[in-house]
């Protein structure tokens, strides 16, 4: 193409300079961008590498979370009353995995759990015997057995193998001859005491001022009527 | 560069980029829109321009890609209206002047030609020929080789030639 004629490049480009309109920012635009300038903030330029910087530790932190050592409380007692609770909470959501039929059952329960009972609260007009299971808690082989009572609430007495398990002394509660002590963990209460070599629990839901008047009642009857025993 | 010192130099482009805006648009409330837009963005990122590079090219990068980017999502949306779901009624960014209310009209035959070009040509030559950008700015505009650059301004003005030979015989 003839670079001097009229269709050349140059001429082409020249006549896009010349014959092309030019529009003129309108007043209003110029003001309200001004107005805005005044207003703006740049980001500082540390902002974005500090969040991604954040936003990465953030995810190598969801990412690791399952691997980092749970929060466990220091006292062996408070550790145990959790495993405890946690038991508790598992037949109260999903019921006794095998509802066995006490005495009949005892025999397996004692060969599966290491404990053996001389006597066991089979229930009474207060509270209903619902099951009886083998569990297995802190690394070591226990009982479980589980009742309820007229209003709903679920009651699991709990025996382990913990020989000279501390009890905190000033949550002890004297209930007619005995002073076991009363915990608390996640919305739960629990009797802990000791017998012999053994670690007893009994769970509830129990919570209230009056209803702790009740559980005071269903530890005597448990502690009563059952007496567990290391079966070896 | 300080703040004000920043605004006040951009400013300065206030008008060019208008333009700009115009000849992409062809809508005064959508190329007020695309510029208030640009400033907006300049402004919330002024620590990322690099003092001594070339401010105005800069801007007319962020306005293209502001462009762009509400183009893009308008050409999705009237594919999904096409497919029967409801859009929005005003869109904010076209290329379609002609069938706009309130687009302006093109008065010459080379303004009318130029409409009719595609995006990219148009961008070429309005930065190139009508901005006076060097070419290796407008290949930053564009982020693109500048021997694309090249190549495009050549089709460009081939078809400009084109459309204006056709308008001249009509």
């Amino acid at each position: 193409m003839n670079n001097h004629s009229p269709d050349s490049d140059e001429a082409l480009g020249a006549r896009l300079r010349a014959e092309l309109p030019r529009y003129a920012a309108p007043t209003h635009l110029r003001s309200a961008i001004g107005e805005g300038a005044a207003g703006a903030q740049p980001r500082p330029a540390w902002l974005a590498p500090a969040l991604a910087a954040v936003a990465t530790a953030l995810v190598l932190g969801l990412a690791f979370l399952p691997l980092l050592p749970r929060i466990l409380p220091a006292d062996p007692t408070e550790r145990l009353v959790r495993s405890v609770v946690a038991e508790h909470t598992r037949a109260l959501m999903w019921g006794a995995r095998r509802p066995e039929i006490v005495p009949a059952a005892l025999p397996w329960l004692t060969q599966e759990s290491g404990i053996g009972l001389r006597k066991v609260f089979a229930g009474d007009d207060r509270l209903l015997f619902v099951g009886a299971e083998p569990v297995y808690l802190e690394g070591r082989r226990g009982i479980a057995l589980s009742y309820r009572d007229g209003d709903g609430h679920l009651v699991t007495y709990t025996v382990l193998p913990w020989p000279g398990l501390p009890l905190p002394e000033p949550r002890r509660v004297q209930i007619d001859r005995w002073r076991p002590a009363l915990m608390s963990d996640s919305g739960f209460s629990a009797w802990v005491w000791r017998q012999g070599d053994l670690a007893c629990f009994v769970v509830s839901d129990m919570v209230s001022e009056s209803d702790i008047e009740r559980f005071k009642d269903y530890f005597v009857r448990l502690r009563v009527s059952t007496d567990p025993v290391p079966a070896n | 560069m300080a703040s004000d010192e920043f605004h006040r130099a951009a400013l300065e482009h206030l008008d060019a980029l208008y333009n700009f805006a115009m000849y992409l648009t062809r809508n005064p409330p959508e190329a007020d829109d695309l510029v208030q837009e640009t400033y907006l963005r300049a402004f919330r990122f002024s620590h990322r321009f690099q003092p001594g590079t070339h401010l105005r090219a800069w801007l007319f990068q962020i306005l293209r890609n502001t462009f762009l980017t509400f183009y893009r999502l308008r050409e999705r949306e009237s594919a999904l209206a096409e497919d029967g779901v409801p859009t929005w009624d005003t869109p904010m960014f076209h290329d379609a002047p002609e069938e706009s209310s309130g687009a302006v009209e093109a008065h010459t035959d080379l303004e009318r030609a130029l409409q009719r070009l595609p995006e990219e040509f148009r961008t070429v030559l309005l930065l190139a020929e009508v901005e006076g950008l060097a070419l290796e700015d407008v290949a930053r505009v564009l982020a693109c080789p500048v021997g694309t650059v090249k190549s495009r301004i050549f089709r460009a003005k081939e078809r400009l030639r084109g459309l204006l030979r056709d308008y001249s015989k009509e």
